[in-house]
C-alpha cells in the first residue's frame, strides 16, 4: 500500500512536470502567462482524434501533425495577438484567456463530451512492481517526462537557439544589443510551450478521455506547480512537481480525495505569502513585494 | 415576357394562398414546449432528441386536442449549461428565466441536470406556474419541498429515477451477486454531488448494513476527479470483492481503465455513466467484461424484449437519428413526458396550468417505462415490475461484448454471470 | 507631403472650462449630459422593460458594483484576479443570516457587505505587502480554495448550498436599491479619487515607494481600499443571494472574477464609468447571444481579445476623447 502510494506518487508527480513544463518555458522566456495552455492541451488532444479517427491516418502521423499544428497555433498567436499587447501583464493574461475560453467552449459546443473521446495507450500491458500493478502507459510518461526535461536542459545550454531563449529570459534589452530577435525568439518560445502542451496531451490522455473541463484542470494544475516552483525556474518546477505530486497521492490515500486540491491549494498560498518567487525563483525582492 | 408572367402568376398565387394560411395559424397556434438543459452533454443532447421525437410522432398523428382544437406541439430549447463546472446556478436560472418569460411554453421538459440547480429553480418554475416534467436531476430533496409546500411547487414532477428508487435496483443487484457468488465485502465510490452522496449512503443503511455486507469503505470524490489509483489500491490490499462506484461525470471512465489495467480482482457494479451504452465496448477495448452497470430507466441506453415499447422506442431512435441512444439516464423518460403531458392536456381541455398540473398527478400511463404514476412528491414511481410500475434495468457486459439486462427478474434476458478470473464463493 | 494627425479641444471644452459656462444654456447642458445621461437612463429604464430584461438589468448593475470594486483596487495598486472571493463572501454571509439566524434582507444585506468586506480584509491583510502578480495569484487561488473546503467538510449546506431565502418585498424595491447604489457608489468613488485622499491611492499604483519616501503609511491606505472594494464585493453577492434566494458553491465561480474584469478593460479602466460602461455592454450581449447556446461563450471570448487589441484604452476614454476633443489631419512642418 505504502509503496503502492509512492510508486503512483512519482508518476503522478511526472504528470504534474509533463503539464507545467510548457507553461513554464513560454513565461520564463517571453514572460507571456499563456493562459490558453490548457485550451491548447486539449486543442492538440482532439486534432490527434480528429485525424486518427475520422480521417483515418496511421497513429504517428496524426499525433506528429497534431503536435506540429499546436505549436504553430502558439506562435500564430503571439505573432497576430500577444505582439501587439506585449509588456501588459494584464492584456496578455486577458487576451489569452480569450482565446483559451473560445477553444474550449467551441469543442464542448460541437458536443465532443464523453469517454468515446480519447487517445490510444502506446503499449497495452500492466507490470507488477513491487507488489503493485502499474500499465505501461504510466511508465512510459515517467520515461518520457525524464528525457524531456534532461533534453530541454541540453536544449537551452548546448544550442544556439536555447541560449538566445536564455539571453531573453535574463535580460531582454541586453540580448538585443547582442542581436538577438527578441520578437522572434518570444515566438518560439509561446510556440514551442504548445508544442509541449500538446507533447504532454498524447501521452497523458490516454489515461482517461478528453473533455473541455481538462483545459482549466491542466492550467490550474501548471499554475500551481510553476507558482510553488517559481515562475521561469526549470529546476523549481521539477521539485515542485514532485511536492504537489506525493502531496496529492499520499493526501488522498491517508485522508480522504476532497483534501487533495486543498492541499496543493494551501501550499500555493504558503509559497506566496512567504517566498512569492517560490522555492528555486530568483528572489526579485523590490519587485515582489513593498 | 414569359417568365415575367409565371413571376406574376407566383406572387398571386402566394398573396392567395397567404391570407388562408395565417388564418389556419393562427386558429392552431403551437403549443410551446420548452427544453431548458445542458445541451453541451450527452445526456441532455439525447433527450432533446427524444423529445422531438416525441413531438413529431404527435404532430404527425393530427396533434393534441385541447377542448374543440387540434393543436401542434413545437419544442423551444435553451441552453442552460448548469452541469458544466463552474457555472453560478442563478446564470444556469436565468436561462431558464428567459425561455419562461420569452417563449411562453404551456409546459417543460428535460430540465436542469444538477439536483441543486433544480431545487433553486423551483421557486422560478412556481412564480410563473409552468409545469416542469423533469427527467435528469436526482435527487429526492425537491420531492421533500413539494410535500412541504404543495401549493407551491407542486408544479414540478420527475419522470426519470431518483436516487431513492436508484437504491432499490443498486442493492437488488448486490443481491443477485450475493445469491449467486457469495460476495459480501463492498467497496463504495461515489461522486461527491447531492444525488450520488444519498443514493450511497441510502444502499448503505438501507441494504450492506441489514444483510450481513462488509462496506469495506465509502468515499467520496469530487466532480472531476481522475486518478482513482489510491482507491483500487485499498480495494486490493482490503480484499474487497465487488466496487460499487456511483458517478456521472465523463471523467469516471478512467476509473474504469485503471481497475483494468491494475488488475483489481473485484467486480465492477453500480453506476458509471460512459460504461451505460452499447459504445462503452469499443471505447474501453473490450476489456469490460463481467462489469454491470444500471441503466436508470428503461428505453435510456437499452430496451427489453419484455416490454415491447422500450424496444420500440428505442429501434426507432436508431432509425430516425442513425445512431443507438448512448445515454443511460434522460431520453426515455424525456420521450414519456412528452406523451404524459399531451394525455394531461387533452383530459384538462385547456392550457391553463393548474388544470394540467391537476391531470399530470392523475397519470396513469404504460409506455416506454412501464407503468407511470406519480407519488405524492411527484415522483414516477419505480419498481420490479413493469406492469405496475416503471423500472429501472441492471445489465451485464458478456464477454463478447454484449449487454445482458440481468435485474429485475420480469425483463431479465439472461442470469449473472461470474467475471473471468474471480472465484465464487458458492 | 506628409501629413500627421493633430487633436484640439473643442471650443465648447475650452469656453466651459470656467465660470463663464453659467451663462449659457447649451454650455451647461454640455457639462451636465454626461452626468446626467447615466442616472436618466437607469432611473427611467425598469419600467420600460419586460420581466426578464429586468433581470438582466439586475444583473448589469450587479456585475458593475463588482467592476466598480475591481477598478477601485486596480487604481489603488491591487490588480484582483478574485473578485469572487468578495462575491462569494457576502453571498454566504447573508445566506447565513436569512437561513440560520432568520434576519429579514434589509438587515442582512448591510449586516453581510460590512462584515464580509472586514473579514476579506483581515483574509488579505497579510499578503498587502505583495505586488503585482504576486497579489492576483492569491486573489485567485483563495476562492478556489474555499470552494473545496465547503465541499470537504459540508458546511453551510455543502454541495447543495443554502435555499429557501426570504426574497425582497417587491421587484421594484430590489431592481431600485441595487440601482441607487450603483449610482452612488459610481459618483462617489469618482469624486473621492478626485480628492486628496484618491491622490494618495493613485500614487500607491504608480509608485509605491516615493509614497512611502513621502511619510504616508501606505499599508494603512490599502487596507482602506480593500475594505471598501471588498464592501462592495460582498454587497453584491449579498444582494443577489436575495435575488435567487440561494447560495451555495457556484457563488465562488470563476464568472464572478473574469466578467467584471472584463467589464474594466472593455469600459476602460480607471474611470468606474468605463466599469459601468463595459458592464452595461457586456451582460447584456451574453444575454443577446444566449439564444445560440454554447458558441456565446465562444463569441464572448474572440470579442475580449479583438477588443484588448484593437482598442486597448477603453470605450470610455474613447469616447470622452471624442467629446471634448476633434481631430484635424495638418501638413509637418519642414
Amino acid at each position: 500500500m505504502f509503496v503502492g502510494t509512492i510508486l503512483y506518487a512519482i508518476i503522478n508527480s511526472f504528470i504534474l512536470i509533463m503539464m507545467a513544463i510548457g507553461f513554464n518555458l513560454t513565461f520564463g522566456i517571453s514572460g507571456v502567462a499563456n493562459f490558453a495552455f490548457g485550451a491548447l492541451y486539449v486543442l492538440s488532444a482532439y486534432g490527434s482524434w480528429i485525424l486518427l479517427n475520422l480521417l483515418k491516418m496511421p497513429y504517428l502521423l496524426s499525433v506528429t501533425i497534431s503536435i506540429l499544428l499546436t505549436s504553430l497555433f502558439g506562435g500564430l498567436i503571439y505573432r497576430l495577438i500577444l505582439l501587439r499587447v506585449r509588456g501588459q501583464a494584464l492584456s496578455e493574461v486577458i487576451a489569452t484567456f480569450g482565446i483559451g475560453l473560445s477553444i474550449l467552449e467551441l469543442f464542448s459546443y460541437f458536443g465532443l463530451v464523453g469517454f468515446e473521446y480519447t487517445l490510444p495507450v502506446f503499449i497495452d500491458h500492466s507490470f507488477i512492481i513491487f507488489g503493485t500493478y502499474v500499465d505501461a502507459q504510466r511508465l512510459i510518461i515517467a520515461a518520457v517526462g525524464l528525457v524531456l526535461v534532461s533534453s530541454l536542459w541540453l536544449f537551452t545550454h548546448h544550442t544556439s537557439i536555447g541560449l538566445a531563449f536564455r539571453g531573453i529570459a535574463q535580460d531582454e534589452r541586453t540580448a538585443l544589443t547582442f542581436g538577438i530577435a527578441s520578437d522572434r525568439i518570444a515566438t518560439l518560445s509561446v510556440s514551442l510551450g504548445a508544442g509541449l502542451a500538446a507533447v504532454a496531451a498524447t501521452i497523458i490522455i490516454p489515461l482517461g478521455s478528453i473533455a473541455p473541463a481538462e483545459g482549466y484542470d491542466v492550467l490550474i494544475k501548471a499554475l500551481a506547480v510553476c507558482i510553488i516552483g517559481g515562475l521561469g525556474s526549470s529546476g523549481g518546477v521539477i521539485v515542485a512537481g514532485f511536492v504537489i505530486g506525493f502531496a496529492e497521492r499520499f493526501t488522498d490515500t491517508y485522508i480522504g480525495s476532497h483534501w487533495t486540491m486543498i492541499i496543493s491549494l494551501t501550499a500555493i498560498l504558503l509559497v506566496l505569502v512567504i517566498k512569492p518567487s517560490g522555492l528555486f525563483g530568483k528572489q526579485k525582492e523590490l519587485e515582489e513585494r513593498i | 415576357m414569359k417568365l415575367h408572367a409565371r413571376l406574376l402568376a407566383f406572387l398571386f398565387v402566394i398573396l392567395l394562398v397567404c391570407p388562408v394560411w395565417s388564418a389556419i395559424g393562427n386558429a392552431q397556434e403551437p403549443i410551446v414546449i420548452g427544453i431548458p438543459t445542458s445541451l453541451g452533454f450527452l445526456e441532455g443532447k439525447e433527450s432533446l432528441s427524444a423529445v422531438e421525437m416525441a413531438v413529431d410522432e404527435i404532430n404527425a398523428a393530427g396533434g393534441v386536442r385541447v377542448g374543440s382544437s387540434k393543436r401542434s406541439f413545437k419544442v423551444e430549447s435553451i441552453d442552460l449549461r448548469d452541469a458544466a463546472p463552474g457555472v453560478p446556478v442563478p446564470e444556469a436560472l436565468l436561462g431558464l428565466e428567459k425561455i419562461i418569460l420569452e417563449k411562453k411554453p404551456a409546459a417543460l421538459v428535460v430540465g436542469p441536470f444538477r439536483s441543486e440547480a433544480l431545487m433553486a429553480g423551483m421557486d422560478i418554475i412556481a412564480k410563473y406556474k409552468v409545469p416542469l416534467l423533469g427527467t435528469i436531476a436526482m435527487s429526492p430533496g425537491s420531492e421533500k419541498k413539494i410535500k412541504e409546500e404543495p401549493a407551491k411547487y407542486k408544479y414540478v414532477f420527475r419522470t426519470c429515477l431518483n436516487a431513492v428508487h436508484l437504491v432499490k435496483f443498486l442493492a437488488g443487484a448486490m443481491g443477485l451477486i450475493n445469491k449467486e457468488f457469495g460476495f459480501n465485502k463492498v467497496y463504495v465510490m461515489h461522486q461527491d454531488v447531492a444525488w450520488a452522496r444519498a443514493t450511497a449512503e441510502l444502499v448503505k443503511s438501507l441494504y450492506f448494513d441489514k444483510n450481513g455486507w462488509t462496506v469495506l469503505g465509502l468515499e467520496s470524490y469530487p466532480t472531476g476527479t481522475s486518478d482513482f489509483s489510491s482507491a483500487l489500491m485499498k480495494v486490493r490490499s482490503l480484499g474487497a470483492q465487488v466496487i460499487m462506484p456511483i458517478f456521472d461525470m465523463p471523467q469516471s471512465g478512467t476509473l474504469v481503465k485503471q481497475w483494468n489495467a491494475m488488475k483489481v480482482p473485484a467486480i465492477l457494479s453500480g453506476f458509471i455513466s460512459p460504461l451505460a451504452g452499447s459504445a462503452a465496448w469499443e471505447t474501453f477495448d473490450g476489456k469490460i467484461g463481467g462489469a454491470t452497470n444500471t441503466i436508470f430507466e428503461l428505453g435510456s441506453g437499452i430496451g427489453s424484449g419484455k416490454v415491447p415499447p422500450s424496444k420500440d422506442f428505442f429501434d426507432k431512435y436508431l432509425k430516425k437519428y442513425g445512431k443507438e441512444i448512448q445515454a443511460g439516464h434522460g431520453p426515455a423518460p424525456s420521450y414519456e413526458s412528452v406523451y404524459i403531458l399531451k394525455e394531461a392536456i387533452e383530459r384538462a381541455g385547456s392550457l391553463d396550468p393548474d388544470s394540467i398540473v391537476a391531470e399530470l398527478e392523475k397519470t396513469d400511463r404504460i409506455g416506454v417505462l412501464g407503468r407511470v404514476k406519480f407519488d405524492e412528491g411527484h415522483q414516477a414511481v419505480y419498481g420490479f415490475n413493469p406492469q405496475e410500475s416503471c423500472v429501472s434495468t441492471v445489465f451485464q457486459w458478456t464477454d463478447s461484448g454484449q449487454r445482458v439486462i440481468v435485474f429485475p427478474e420480469t425483463i431479465a434476458e439472461g442470469k449473472i454471470q461470474l467475471p473471468k478470473g474471480l472465484k465464487s464463493l458458492k | 507631403m506628409k501629413k500627421r494627425k493633430e487633436r484640439i479641444d473643442r471650443g465648447i471644452k475650452a469656453r466651459s472650462g470656467d465660470v463663464f459656462t453659467l451663462c449659457s444654456w447649451r454650455e451647461m447642458l454640455y457639462l451636465a449630459a454626461p452626468r446626467l445621461l447615466p442616472i436618466i437612463v437607469f432611473l427611467l429604464l425598469p419600467p420600460l422593460l419586460s420581466v426578464y430584461w429586468q433581470k438582466v438589468l439586475l444583473s448589469l448593475a450587479v456585475f458593475a458594483l463588482l467592476s466598480i470594486s475591481w477598478d477601485l483596487l486596480s487604481q489603488s495598486g491591487m490588480i484582483s484576479l478574485g473578485q469572487a472571493l468578495f462575491f462569494g463572501m457576502g453571498a454566504y454571509l447573508s445566506g447565513i443570516a436569512d437561513h440560520y439566524f432568520g434576519l429579514s434582507p434589509l438587515v442582512a444585506i448591510p449586516l453581510a457587505s460590512f462584515l464580509g468586506g472586514a473579514i476579506c480584509t483581515l483574509a488579505l491583510l497579510p499578503v498587502l505587502r505583495l505586488r503585482g502578480i504576486y497579489f492576483s495569484m492569491v486573489t485567485l487561488v483563495i476562492p478556489l480554495m474555499l470552494v473545496r473546503i465547503i465541499e470537504a467538510t459540508r458546511i453551510f449546506g455543502g454541495t447543495e448550498g443554502l435555499t429557501g431565502m426570504t426574497p425582497f418585498p417587491s421587484k421594484w424595491i430590489e431592481l431600485y436599491l441595487v440601482i441607487t447604489v450603483l449610482l452612488c457608489l459610481l459618483f462617489g468613488f469618482r469624486r473621492m479619487m478626485a480628492s486628496d485622499y484618491g491622490l494618495v491611492l493613485k500614487g500607491i499604483c504608480d509608485n509605491d515607494r516615493s509614497v512611502t519616501n513621502a511619510g504616508i503609511n501606505i499599508y494603512w491606505f490599502k487596507a482602506q481600499a480593500l475594505f471598501m472594494a471588498s464592501t462592495v464585493g460582498a454587497f453584491s453577492g449579498a444582494f443577489m443571494t436575495h435575488v435567487y434566494l440561494f447560495a451555495g458553491m457556484p457563488v465562488f465561480a470563476l464568472d464572478y472574477s473574469i466578467l467584471p474584469i472584463a467589464a474594466a478593460v472593455v469600459g476602460g479602466p480607471g474611470s468606474f464609468a468605463g466599469a459601468t460602461l463595459g458592464a452595461a455592454i457586456l451582460v447584456p450581449l451574453s444575454e443577446l447571444l444566449r439564444g445560440i447556446g454554447g458558441l456565446r461563450i465562444v463569441f464572448y471570448g474572440i470579442f475580449l481579445v479583438v477588443f484588448i487589441v484593437a482598442l486597448p484604452e477603453g470605450i470610455f476614454h474613447y469616447a470622452r476623447r471624442k467629446y471634448h476633443q476633434f481631430e484635424r489631419w495638418v501638413e509637418v512642418e519642414k
